[in-house]
């Protein structure tokens, strides 16, 4: 019974804990969302009080509007579009890589290893101009080819990175197990090595998603016509700072724009956990 | 034979798709702004084509999302067929030889001008020719909330003087607890105040102020802050930039955070009063300045102009024509540029603009107009990297960390520094 | 080989030995490595070099761009003044954020491991500030959060700590609310430590038990030696992204209060896209490329001291 008890306390504790935390930190999400149902002259003079004195979904169906012709659910698809294409090219590309990097010893390894970290110290503002300029000579502007193409080609280092990091802590004696039943390096990356990078790549996965789901750069850039920007670009549209913003509207498709990307992470994180528990990895 | 009908048949796609674009004229047209001109603006687009066909890929982007998409866009040698322009920045497109001088279509009536006035189109006239066909006017104005006034008894006229507005705010913080947002971060304030000293900021690219000018100016934000009444660098920096929403003005809990005034231009009144609590009525006067007659000066609030490289020239001015007299396009867009251009477009709307931009407009005719002086020429290369050293200075005087001598001092030094690039 | 061997002497035919030579580990390694080859060649290398080159030059973005030489590496070393600022901001920046972002992220990663009925949930909330980023939303909110008037005011106010600092206006605070939102995104940083916990085998815990180990025995004799390599690939990340910190100083304080909170990339951004000065800006990505550089060659020298690695 006082086992029972003091388990009990500290089961109590220890949610009451996450939760205060937690509480802090989704904070400014409840107070978008609460934002987003308040008149939009008032965001900014009730800012202080979380729940809307008067409820209004005026700034939805102004929100859902869009801009000129185009309405805002046009702008969500092609992110969707954009950022699901990305991304399996993203996860596909630096897993195989990472294998490469992490389990296949060959001339000039080393040295592509550092090329890739290199490629992520410079600052992504400077390379707009080269990048749009090269894009522009492959004919690629106005398509969402630049948004597209190069992340089937493992040039995000951070994810291949991840995955090295990963492949590493898989024990070698797996693949030296396989090696020895005549299964060949590819075989071993598929059957061995990507059935336990699960989470790896679920992790790359949700990173990759949410970073092409945000990402206005490139198409601040190298799309030219209304109809095809992605949501984060068209979300800008509603602040200008020569005339009167919408913030109201701006809110209210802001808190659109994360539901998609918040319920992936709730279905993805799952898996997550399991990945390696259930593969009866022995040590 | 097979292969002689194979080459055929595609002989007559190729033809089909030549002539159907060649029937259909494409534009480029990009522009800044809200929802609402985006809105208003595809309409004119929509209506276009339907009257003669020619179709329309828009690109509009917020302020600053703009000139960085124009910047790479230029680059790459892709710059739209029409593009809206300000006079922050055309003059470095003509420098560097992106847009198509307009003199020529001017001349042969393509482009319609004989109902705009001769300054309208100056205000598009650099380095010998015409680049950019202004499309709307306004002018600076000093926005404030008329209810403080009113409450606390204050009366103020038109065409202030410095020293008469530096008494004034002194009297407002007294008597309200109200502070002053003295231009804190609008650009043009510096050259509008030098223009009253009977100087020029800029002086064909060259700095035109004296030390002892700029420390006129630096002086006034170092007596506010003496004084208790300047609205400073804290306060902004809890404020999100240039937005009209967070303009002390409108936005702020206490006077101690809150100005009475915001400097802007004229045609902002509509937007600040939108943003404005209930109960608050705005107005507009000149700004100061030591001679506000030689200060004042009716500007363009945009261009639009065409690209030096569009494949399309004739339909561009075709369209900028039709953009500018037709009465149909503008009943729409309700001078939400700028009041028109086109004194027959302005005769025509005029009924049709709410109160508020009627007051604008008023403001700009009747003020403005009879007391003002030339437009200073746009921004030369360089502009904005000087007016950000002046924003900074004034930034750190506000917090009491540099001297107006000394910051008129530095301000000089490093202002010529950038233009003698 | 060996097996091919045994069977006979017979040459194995063109697609036996296609087929060998395919599964060698070296050429494995650079057919797998393909795509990263292909996108460097493609992608990177060409847009890489060209601003290498800029750096080198005028260009104004608007005209074609003119040699220069060294002029704008002597300009940016000998007269500029903003660039051993930035420098500094960032500097002081990175070095703070990113221990303790790490330190927060891996410890509530250790307290979301376990699994509760909450615990989708409660990931869910702590990732959330990671997703919203850097948009408009967030900075407006925080300059609301930190205002004279704001909520941190209100609430130090019910404690009984009287404080009527602008946070984001002060020239000794504006750094640290930076640094704070940046701690407060740990999401991306505890998710990998997440992933990474749950590949160390249970059988090292059951084993230690059996043993007889404590909680925090385990702790720091397999749970942490074991993520060290996790800890160090954050490390390296995050360090990157220290100092090529961005958003949160452009869209929320632009620099502000006096340049106090001023990172190197947003004066980057500035001299390229504001002062159209993009070969400038080129050189000042390149010094900022070296002094990343020398650092993450640091961090990796330190590796074979306290990074655990299977096999070694």
């Amino acid at each position: 019974m006082p086992y029972r008890a003091k388990k009990a306390l500290s089961a109590t504790i220890y949610h009451a804990c996450v939760l205060f935390l937690g509480f802090i930190m989704v904070y400014p999400l409840i107070w978008m969302i609460m934002s987003s149902f308040k008149p939009t002259t008032t965001v900014f003079t009730t800012a202080g009080s979380l729940i809307p004195t008067t409820w209004t979904g005026e700034n939805y169906v102004n929100g859902l509007k869009g801009f000129g012709n185009v309405p805002f659910t046009r702008f969500f698809l092609n992110s969707l579009f954009i950022s699901v294409v990305a991304t399996i090219g993203t996860v596909v590309s630096s897993a195989l890589v990472a294998y490469a990097f992490s389990r296949l010893p060959y001339r000039g390894r080393g040295i592509l290893f550092g090329a890739m970290l290199v490629t992520m110290m410079l600052p992504a503002q400077v390379l707009m101009v080269p990048q749009y300029l090269w894009y522009n000579k492959l004919g690629w502007v106005n398509s969402y080819l630049p948004m597209i193409v190069p992340y089937f080609f493992a040039t995000q280092g951070f994810f291949v990175y991840l995955n090295v990091n990963f492949i590493n802590g898989i024990p070698r004696d797996l693949d030296e197990a396989a090696r020895i039943d005549g299964c060949s390096p590819y075989g071993i990356f598929l059957y061995v090595i990507v059935p336990l990078l699960t989470p790896a790549l679920i992790t790359s996965g949700i990173f990759s998603f949410i970073w092409r789901w945000d990402d206005f750069l490139s198409a601040l850039l190298y799309v030219r016509t209304s109809n095809m920007y992605p949501a984060s670009l068209a979300l800008k549209l509603f602040c200008d700072p020569g005339s009167s913003s919408d913030y109201g509207a701006m809110f209210a498709m802001s808190t659109l724009s994360i539901l998609p990307v918040l319920l992936i992470f709730i279905f993805l994180q799952k898996y997550l956990v399991e990945g390696i528990a259930t593969s009866g990895l022995k040590g | 034979m097979k292969k002689l009908s194979l080459v055929l048949a595609l002989a007559l796609t190729l033809c089909m798709l030549c002539s159907s674009a060649l029937a259909e004229t494409h534009l480029n047209v990009a522009w800044w702004g809200n929802q609402t001109r985006n809105e208003r603006t595809q309409q004119v687009l929509d209506l276009y084509t339907q009257e003669t066909g020619t179709t329309f890929d828009v690109t509009m982007n917020s302020f600053g999302d703009y000139w960085t998409t124009m910047a790479t866009a230029s680059a790459g040698g892709q710059l739209p067929d029409v593009m809206q322009h300000s006079t922050a920045y055309i003059q470095q497109y003509v420098d560097n030889g992106l847009l198509l001088d307009l003199t020529p279509y001017m001349e042969s009536g393509a482009l319609d001008v004989s109902n705009i006035g001769e300054s309208v189109i100056d205000l598009g006239r650099m380095s010998g020719g015409v680049y950019g066909l202004c499309v709307g006017t306004n002018s600076m104005a000093c926005l404030y909330n008329k209810t403080i006034l009113d409450n606390a008894g204050i009366e103020i006229h038109d065409l202030m003087t410095m020293d008469e507005f530096m008494a004034l705010c002194k009297e407002i913080y007294e008597k309200t607890g109200y502070k002053t947002d003295l231009g804190f971060g609008t650009e043009s304030y510096l050259n509008y105040v030098m223009r009253g000293l009977g100087k020029s900021l800029f002086a064909d690219g060259q700095l035109g102020i004296t030390v002892e000018d700029a420390e006129y100016f630096f002086g006034l934000y170092e007596q506010g802050t003496k004084e208790g009444w300047l609205l400073g660098g804290d306060v902004f920096a809890s404020l999100v930039a240039g937005s009209v929403e967070q303009n002390p003005m409108v936005y702020g809990s206490s006077p101690d955070t809150m100005s009475w005034c915001a400097f802007n231009w004229s045609n902002q009144l509509v937007a600040m009063q939108a943003a404005a609590p209930e109960g608050v009525e705005l107005a507009l006067t000149t700004q100061p300045s030591p001679d506000p007659v030689k200060s004042g000066f009716v500007a363009c609030s945009m261009y639009f102009s065409v690209s030096a490289k569009t494949a399309e020239p004739d339909a561009s001015i075709a369209f900028l024509n039709y953009f500018v007299n037709s009465v149909e396009a503008n009943k729409i867009m309700l001078g939400e540029r700028g009041i028109p251009v086109s004194s027959v477009v302005g005769d025509a709307i005029a009924g049709d603009l709410d109160p508020l931009t009627q007051q604008v407009v008023a403001f700009v005719n009747n003020v403005i107009v009879p007391n003002s002086s030339a437009t200073p020429a746009a921004d030369p290369d360089g502009a904005s990297e000087v007016y950000a050293t002046c924003r900074e200075l004034v930034e750190q005087i506000s917090y009491g960390a540099i001297s107006a001598a000394d910051a008129a001092q530095q301000f000089v030094e490093t202002a010529s520094e950038i233009l003698a690039r | 080989m060996a097996q091919s061997n045994a069977v006979g002497m017979r040459r194995p035919g063109w697609a036996q030995r296609l087929k060998e030579w395919l599964c060698r580990e070296s050429t494995a390694g650079v057919i797998c490595s393909l795509p990263f080859i292909i996108g460097f060649v493609l992608f990177l290398i060409v847009p890489m070099l060209l601003s290498a080159y800029y750096s080198f030059c005028d260009y104004n973005i608007l005209a074609p761009a003119e040699w220069a030489g060294f002029k704008n590496y002597v300009k940016i070393f000998t007269a500029d003044a903003k660039f051993v600022k930035s420098l500094g901001v960032t500097f002081f920046y990175a070095l703070i954020s990113v221990p303790l972002r790490l330190t927060f992220a891996l410890i509530v990663a250790l307290i979301l491991l376990k699994n509760t009925k909450m615990t989708g949930i409660y990931r869910a909330a702590y990732y959330l500030p990671s997703i919203i980023g850097g948009s408009v939303a967030v900075a407006i909110l925080w300059k609301r959060m930190f205002a004279i008037d704001g909520t941190f005011n209100t609430v130090l106010n019910m404690l009984g700590i009287q404080s009527n600092i602008a946070w984001l206006g002060n020239v000794s605070t504006a750094i640290w609310m930076l640094i704070l939102l940046s701690v407060w995104q740990f999401g991306s940083s505890m998710l990998i430590f997440l992933s990474s916990l749950k590949q160390i085998p249970q059988t090292l815990y059951e084993a230690a038990r059996v043993d007889g180990a404590r909680g925090y025995q385990q702790f720091f004799r397999i749970t942490l030696p074991l993520l060290t390599p996790t800890i160090f690939f954050n490390l390296v990340m995050q360090m990157i992204n220290g100092f090529l910190a961005f958003s949160q100083s452009y869209i929320i304080t632009q620099g502000k209060p006096m340049n106090s909170t001023l990172f190197y990339v947003v004066y980057m951004y500035q001299q390229g896209f504001e002062y159209f000065k993009a070969g400038y800006a080129s050189a000042l990505a390149w010094i900022m490329l070296l002094i990343i550089g020398a650092f993450t060659g640091l961090l990796f020298l330190t590796k074979r001291f306290w990074v655990y690695e299977e096999g070694n």
